[in-house]
């Protein structure tokens, strides 16, 4: 290929890409040559500016068409901007946390800490942005192979070893799945790009193909449920979000799980909302497998929020938590409604925001004693009134209280289970069902911060960087449960992603 | 039966036979020769396929560096340990069933599956059109994928890296 070929390209649109690499790339430089007991605070701040930077240059591209680099193997649509927002959000608030992560052993590799979650977030980006099977593939690799080392990152930990090493043989199985998946779209189809492959499947009618394909599609969703962290992949995410630093373990939960919905959107209604099922009967394969991944949908929430209620460990209690979160975006995605990628936009936001604040001060309370239970949240709201307060706004969002962002995110995936036809009454009740049951386990901890006396009277001091997030997050959680307008002008620019098949 | 059918059976077997006694076998040296049977057989199957590229890469990463790197590891480490297999009986007959529906799915798939006419011009230049797709179209994996190996490279260091600061001072 010609360079001029190669330079009419609008390289412009991977502005965000190019910058959050570059300041990887130096961080990683910087880092190399700069004497080992020199603190690494100052590489963090530089991290965190760098995200920032590629979230105002986003903002920039706002405007910009629907355009595609190569072939598609790069694309900026509506979808690839909104998504981006979340997923760079959380990383700079992650980075935030990082800043101010101070485990009882101490933390070698201040440096390789702060550039892994930059490279994870550049995979994170790239599946957001990818209109081909190769670079959602690449992007997911970099992603999960980043937060496989972030997880190990504790070395005289052993709990942090031994999450390191479950989540690398389990990423490896589930990738292995999603590849196997994969390899039989590919052969049927002989191309990568989503496009094309949803061409040559709406022309496939011979009932043994589309058998093969609804076997790709599960096995596609299985492989990929390991990144949501939902049924049947969900066992690994107990042990390592409690064995992970919990910047990473945020991260996981928060940004790793957004990029995971991301391209189970983009392949599944690229690739299956128009291929026909069971001869022409059917007039969508998505449809069609519709009941096998509401009962994914379904298990994910009840394993989640039941298994939670034995737990006394507050990480791991996050950990189902979060599990069940999964499963009512799963709902959300099940229903197949118009305004899928809306709602499901929207509730990542409301969880980004509470689970970030959620994490910020677990990593305070915990940092200090390395102890995880329960009982260390016993009286905070006598030795800090305001961060119990803030914890309290997180734990009322994450259960779903009125007022808050985690609120309206549910009600309007609720909403939507019942808009379409047939509507899903038995999913909407498990919903239902499960929400009450969370309210034991997160009810739990409010109880022990307002109602238990206090072991020790000393105020609890937030450091600077933990002090934002928890602010930024509180503020967001309640603005966007009050008047969640704000966030669906935002995504009324976007025309509820109608090019995202252009 | 033609010779292509007799040759793709052979190889079959000895890629699915390395990975059971890769399983089965319970030192750690003697799973690494049961794997690179695998890995030869399946460079094997890629020439059937006319896939000569894939096969000599096949060849040259995965019997060769992958293997010889392995073997390093296991000569420079401790590896008195032998496996020991975990699990009752009830999980593994649970394992055993699910493996085996999935096996009576994907072979009720793929029995009998029509999937339209042959390719003739698979072996034409395939080396080169590899090349010339990676270093067009596919531009931005291929520098992704840089980018990966670079991040593989950090973590192995920083993880298999020996503190020894104690030591120094």
């Amino acid at each position: 290929m010609e360079l001029e070929t190669l330079l009419q390209y609008k390289w412009g649109i991977m502005i965000p890409e190019f910058i959050i690499l570059g300041v990887a790339t130096i961080l990683s430089l910087i880092d190399l040559f700069m004497p080992s007991e020199k603190d690494r605070r100052l590489l963090g701040w530089f991290a965190f500016a760098g995200v920032m930077v590629a979230l105002i240059s986003l903002v920039g591209l706002l405007p910009v068409e629907v355009t595609s680099i190569l072939e598609d193997t790069f694309r900026l649509d509506s979808f690839a901007k909104a998504f981006k927002f979340i997923l760079l959000a959380g990383a700079a608030l992650v980075i935030l946390l990082a800043m101010d992560y101070q485990p009882a052993e101490g933390i070698r590799y201040r440096g390789e800490f702060y550039y892994l979650f930059l490279t994870a977030l550049l995979g994170a980006m790239m599946m957001a942005s990818s209109g081909d099977l190769i670079t959602l593939f690449v992007g997911l690799e970099l992603l999960s192979i980043s937060s496989y080392i972030l997880v190990g990152l504790r070395k005289k930990h052993v709990r942090s070893n031994e999450s390191a090493m479950k989540y690398v043989i389990n990423g490896g199985i589930s990738t292995a799945i999603t590849l196997f998946g994969m390899s039989y779209v590919f052969g049927l189809t002989g191309t990568t790009n989503l496009k094309d492959i949803a061409g040559r499947l709406s022309a496939i009618i011979d009932m043994g193909q589309q058998y093969l394909l609804a076997l790709a599609l599960l096995m596609l969703f299985v492989g990929l449920s390991f990144k949501l962290a939902s049924a049947p992949f969900h066992m690994w995410a107990p042990d390592v979000y409690q064995g992970a630093p919990t910047p990473v373990t945020a991260f996981l939960s928060v940004v790793s799980k957004t990029a995971g919905f991301v391209i189970v959107l983009r392949l599944m209604i690229y690739m299956f909302s128009g291929t026909p099922a069971e001869g022409t009967n059917s007039s969508s394969m998505l449809l069609s497998m519709q009941d096998y991944i509401a009962f994914l949908a379904g298990a994910t929430m009840i394993i989640g929020n039941t298994i939670a209620l034995k737990q006394r460990n507050v990480k791991r209690m996050l950990a189902y938590s979060s599990i069940a979160h999964a499963g009512y975006l799963l709902v959300g995605f099940v229903t197949m409604s118009m305004f899928i990628v809306d709602s499901i936009w929207f509730y990542l936001v409301a969880y980004l925001l509470m689970n970030l604040g959620a994490f910020a001060i677990l990593q305070v309370m915990t940092d200090k004693s390395d102890s995880e239970d329960i009982s260390q949240f016993a009286g905070l709201y006598h030795r800090s009134p305001l961060v119990a307060v803030a914890m309290g706004i997180f734990i009322l969002s994450l259960a779903g209280i009125p007022g808050t962002a985690g609120f309206i995110g549910k009600v309007n995936i609720f909403l939507g289970a019942f808009v379409t036809e047939p509507a899903h009454y038995v999913l909407a009740a498990v919903m239902i069902a499960t929400t009450v049951i969370s309210y034991v386990y997160y009810f739990g901890i409010l109880t022990q911060m307002f109602f238990r006396p206090a072991v020790e009277q000393t105020p609890m001091k937030l450091p600077l960087g933990v002090m934002i997030v928890v602010i930024f997050c509180a503020i967001g959680t309640i603005v966007f449960g009050i008047i969640p307008s704000i966030a669906y002008d935002f995504l009324n620019q976007f025309e509820h992603f109608g090019d995202f098949f252009s | 039966m033609s010779g292509e059918y007799l040759a793709f059976f052979c190889l079959a077997l000895v890629a699915i036979a390395g990975g059971v006694l890769m399983l089965n076998l319970t030192k750690v040296v003697h799973m690494v020769v049961a794997l690179v049977f695998t890995f030869v057989s399946i460079a094997g199957i890629y020439i059937l396929l006319s896939a000569e590229f894939v096969a000599a890469v096949q060849v040259l990463i995965y019997s060769g560096a992958i293997t010889i790197i392995m073997l390093f590891g296991i000569m420079l480490t401790r590896h008195q340990d032998e496996g020991y297999s975990t699990g009752g009986f009830l999980r593994k007959t649970l394992i055993f069933l699910a493996v085996a529906v999935f096996g009576v799915a994907v072979y009720f798939g793929i029995d009998d599956l029509d999937l339209g006419g042959q390719a003739t011009t698979l072996h034409e230049k395939n080396t080169e059109q590899i090349g010339i797709a990676l270093y067009s179209k596919y531009l931005i994996p291929f520098e992704l994928t840089s980018v990966l190996l670079l991040v593989a490279l950090v973590g192995a260091i920083i993880l298999a890296k020996k503190d020894n600061e104690e030591a120094k001072k």
